[in-house]
């Protein structure tokens, strides 16, 4: 379809670039223990972005076997209303793509028997008394042809498996809620499905007492669920999107020492078993790693391609589309943490709830999970939470659950000096990252 | 094609199977700053099958292909026969629809040129930049939708629907050093080209919020009084209640239910919520659902006692009560599941003004706008767009990061005065469940003042505002 797509834009747009992915979900649900529903979700379509006139335009389709003429017809009327902008379409790569990890057979080949029995076996494992247990599971196989008409071409193929469950408890009006996932271009084995069960049970069992609040300027553990609130205005100041636009509090900022001398942020589309890594990205620029901030220091920003010429510089690969609209800057593996050398040991071992960070607080709190995170003013660094979930630590050990109590603070300031990195480092979704000691952060209670 | 839909649910071999399929033509424009992301015309196109059968769970079936509908009602049919169950799933008898329910589309957005799309996007963009040079950064959308659903079960269903969408938002970023502040403007309506223009005034307004904001102290944490306007009124009963009344929360847990039990106080007679599908011309109307049943007003809270809940087929055979017609699906690529539409808190007596909820309050919140808000569970939080302090019954000076959270119970219990002010949200966005994102639902309230609520912000002693 993309030669296809590509050879008849050629002949009436200036020039052109596609993508063209199918994919294939299987998935499984579980609810309150019982197997209650299977599916399975076939997706395919295509993408085309012209360059006519020195404007670009963009159009999808769906349909099986898109007319291509009137794909184009749509590209061309998209770019007739917009801005005037010399896209580079990038050249052939002088050098092979990067060869990295995104396929599995354990993945594509998994029966739906074999998916069904990892649901079964995780929610007996995780079932008890006055609690309700739900487990889904998901199997995507992927096939993703980006190219372009300067001659760039790259395929591949991708498996992703994405594992989650919750353990809901109900006592009078008091709701409790332990969830946890696991993600990875494979299928899971028993060690990682063992290391989420405990995960949850880890955190269950604490909750089931409920304690009193601290109130004031305290130290305060981060898992890595917990920090999303924190790392969430560094997400967005990052993004050469937000740099241009001249709302990113990190624009001038570029090697200064704007954090904790430990902390670095790359983003990594070449992390072996990730389901967002890729050989090149969608705009087809060769994948490396980016780092954003090292030791503290800010270095760069991710782009795409239209941002990157916008700001006079080059395409970091994070040019990310989907079958409608234009590509978008996105993250791929998000590591965070001292020492991103060590990413890729998943936690097969049984990790300990704060990654040993509980120890040396008399008295304060370990959260992992927040409510209401991404509204308001994410960009300002500010963030003020009801907690969804948290513990109190009194004399390095956890006490029980906390709840109507909220913690406020700035991702800026408080990062700024790090209490310490927990020894939990792990994959959540597509981040990496340790638990962290913040200390000064406001804990107010109801 | 409603030949094919008969012809592929006569050759399913499940005891009961439903096929939805559906074509959605959309275009949408978007700025940033002073520059045009993109305006693109989009076709999209495909199905969904749901197959079940006696002693086994659902099959689910969803593709873009449509030359795959036969394939994929034996897929689904082989999918459910797979799922062994010992506690059957049973649906609720439905008396099957057969009709043809065509919404006003209220200009058709299909016959508009796309550059007239961006022009009255250009110019509502134009309105908040124009504002102040403050404004250093916008964000504005113009989307719309015309949405064909074909739905047949084998039970006699058909449905034919036409579903229109517009939506216009825009947000403003203001910024002084390492200030940075938001203002936001919404409006969705399940209706069309006709409905979006003359909101310049708004427009211009959300972004003059913005640069107001850079000036405003937060609001110092602590609990008061607070008076909700209509929006974030309406917003709250959504999230911190709306959710607990979809009924696939509590039919598979007893705990839940026991919470949950119909006739259980909730909150102060005062207080009366319902869930409104019918209402005519709102962004959360539907003649019918995703299960073919008809959308209804549902009574949820009556004088402070729980008396219903949001259904599907399912949930309701499960609780030996009535399908509400609340079962949707956001598309072809999902099934349907319990979800609101048009969520309320009914208007008090008519003679109840604002002023009259503020009078007594000494020192209080006025929190106004709604930038999200999110449950869990009993526990909630919301983030007001901007609020005021309220000083000896009076409105007084604007204060920003109004943040409130709280728990469900005790906040409905502390609803003391309703105001006769009643308007619907016109917003669009839309609601979150289940990996189903942006559900096009509203909300509407009255004026609704809480007695005593936790608001978060600066809090003394604590690492407070500062930039990098």
């Amino acid at each position: 379809v993309i030669d296809r797509v590509l050879d008849a834009a050629r002949r009436r747009v200036d020039g052109a670039d596609a993508l063209w992915r199918r994919e294939e979900r299987t998935s499984i649900a579980l609810e309150s223990g019982r197997l209650k529903a299977a599916g399975v979700a076939l997706e395919a379509g295509v993408n085309l972005r012209v360059l006519a006139g020195g404007r670009t335009g963009v159009a999808g389709t769906t349909a099986a076997s898109p007319d291509v003429a009137a794909l184009i017809d749509r590209a061309r009327a998209s770019a007739e209303l917009g801005e005037p902008l010399e896209l580079p379409l990038p050249a052939p790569s002088a050098v092979p793509l990067p060869s990295v990890l995104t396929w599995f057979d354990s993945a594509a080949q998994a029966s739906l028997d074999a998916l069904i029995a990892m649901g079964r076996g995780l929610a007996e494992r995780l079932a008890r008394e006055g609690c309700q247990v739900n487990v889904s599971l998901e199997r995507e196989v992927g096939e993703t042809i980006v190219g372009n008409s300067a001659g760039a071409r790259g395929s591949y193929r991708t498996t992703a498996v994405a594992v989650s469950a919750e353990v809901i408890r109900i006592a009078g009006d008091d709701v409790l809620m332990v969830y946890d996932g696991v993600v990875s271009a494979a299928l899971p084995d028993a060690a990682e499905l063992d290391a989420l069960a405990r995960s949850i049970e880890d955190r269950l069992a604490p909750a089931l007492t409920v304690v009193a609040p601290p109130e004031g300027a305290l130290p305060v553990v981060f898992t890595p669920a917990g920090l999303a609130a924190v790392l969430l205005p560094l997400e967005q100041a990052l993004s050469g999107k937000t740099v241009l636009q001249g709302s990113s509090p990190l624009a001038e900022r570029v090697g200064a020492e704007v954090f904790d001398r430990r902390l670095s942020i790359t983003d990594d589309p070449l992390a072996p078993g990730r389901p967002y890594s890729r050989p090149l990205d969608d705009e087809c620029v060769p994948s490396r790693a980016a780092g954003l901030v090292t030791g503290g220091v800010v270095r760069q920003f991710v782009y795409d391609l239209e941002t990157a010429v916008r700001a006079h510089t080059d395409s970091t690969g994070h040019g990310r589309r989907g079958v409608f609209g234009k590509p978008r800057i996105r993250y791929t593996n998000l590591v965070v943490g001292p020492r991103p050398d060590a990413v890729g040991a998943q936690h097969a071992a049984p990790l300990r709830l704060g990654g040993g960070l509980i120890d040396g607080i008399t008295d304060g709190l370990l959260v992992d999970d927040l409510i209401g995170v991404g509204q308001g003013n994410v960009i300002g660094g500010a963030f003020s939470h009801p907690v969804g979930l948290a513990y109190r630590v009194r004399r390095g050990a956890i006490t029980g659950r906390v709840k109507d109590a909220a913690v406020a603070g700035n991702a800026y300031e408080l990062l700024k000096k790090i209490g310490d990195f927990g020894s939990d480092g792990r994959w959540l979704g597509s981040r990496w990252s340790p638990s962290l000691l913040l200390e000064g952060v406001s804990v107010a209670r109801r | 094609l409603k030949d094919r839909l008969s012809a592929a649910l006569k050759a399913s071999g499940a005891d009961y199977t439903e096929i939805r399929l559906e074509r959605t033509w959309s275009s949408a424009v978007s700025f940033r700053g002073r520059r045009l992301e993109s305006a693109t015309v989009s076709e999209d196109q495909g199905g969904f099958v749901r197959a079940l059968n006696r002693g086994c769970g659902w099959g689910i079936a969803s593709f873009t292909s449509l030359d795959e509908l036969p394939r994929m009602v034996a897929r689904a049919h082989e999918l459910s026969r797979a799922v062994r169950l010992d506690e059957p799933i049973r649906l609720a008898d439905t008396v099957p629809q057969v009709a043809d329910a065509a919404l006003d589309l209220d200009g058709d957005v299909r016959g508009i040129p796309l550059g007239e799309k961006k022009r009255l996007l250009e110019a509502y963009n134009g309105a908040m930049l124009a504002v102040s040079d403050r404004v250093v950064d916008t964000q504005t959308n113009y989307q719309d939708e015309v949405s064909e659903v074909w739905y047949v079960n084998s039970e006699g269903a058909a449905l034919y629907q036409l579903r229109p969408e517009v939506v216009v938002s825009g947000s403003a970023i203001a910024r002084r050093d390492g200030t940075i502040e938001k203002g936001l403007e919404s409006i969705g309506q399940r209706r069309g080209w006709r409905s979006v223009h003359d909101f310049t005034e708004r427009f211009r307004a959300a972004a003059q919020r913005a640069v107001d904001l850079l000036d405003a102290p937060r609001v110092k944490g602590g609990t008061y009084p607070v008076i909700l306007d209509n929006e974030l009124a309406g917003v709250f009963v959504h999230e911190a209640f709306g959710h607990l009344s979809e009924a696939d929360f509590v039919y598979e847990n007893p705990q839940a239910r026991a919470m949950m039990t119909l006739g259980r106080g909730f909150g102060k007679p005062v207080l009366n919520v319902g869930d409104n599908g019918a209402a005519p011309g709102l962004r959360g109307t539907l003649p019918y659902d995703d299960e073919g049943t008809p959308t209804q007003d549902t009574p949820l809270i009556r004088e402070g006692v729980l008396v219903g809940r949001l259904h599907s087929r399912e949930t309701a055979a499960k609780l030996g009560e009535r399908p509400t017609g609340n079962a949707r699906a956001l598309s072809f690529r999902h099934a349907p599941i319990v979800r609101m539409t048009n969520t309320y808190i009914a208007p008090g007596p008519k003679t109840v003004s604002f002023q009259d909820l503020i009078a007594d309050v000494k020192l209080g919140v006025y929190a106004c706008g709604a930038f999200g808000g999110q449950t869990m569970l009993e526990n909630f939080s919301f983030t007001a767009a901007w609020g005021h302090m309220i000083r000896d019954g009076q409105v007084a000076e604007l204060v920003k990061d109004v943040v409130l959270a709280g728990n469900l119970f005790q906040t409905l219990d502390r609803i003391d005065h309703i105001a006769g002010d009643f308007t619907w949200n016109e917003m669009g966005g839309g609601c979150g469940k289940g990996g189903q994102f942006p559900l096009p639902v509203t909300e509407g309230a009255p004026h609704v003042r809480v007695e005593e609520a936790l608001v978060g912000g600066d809090v003394p002693g604590g690492a407070g505002a500062g930039g990098a």
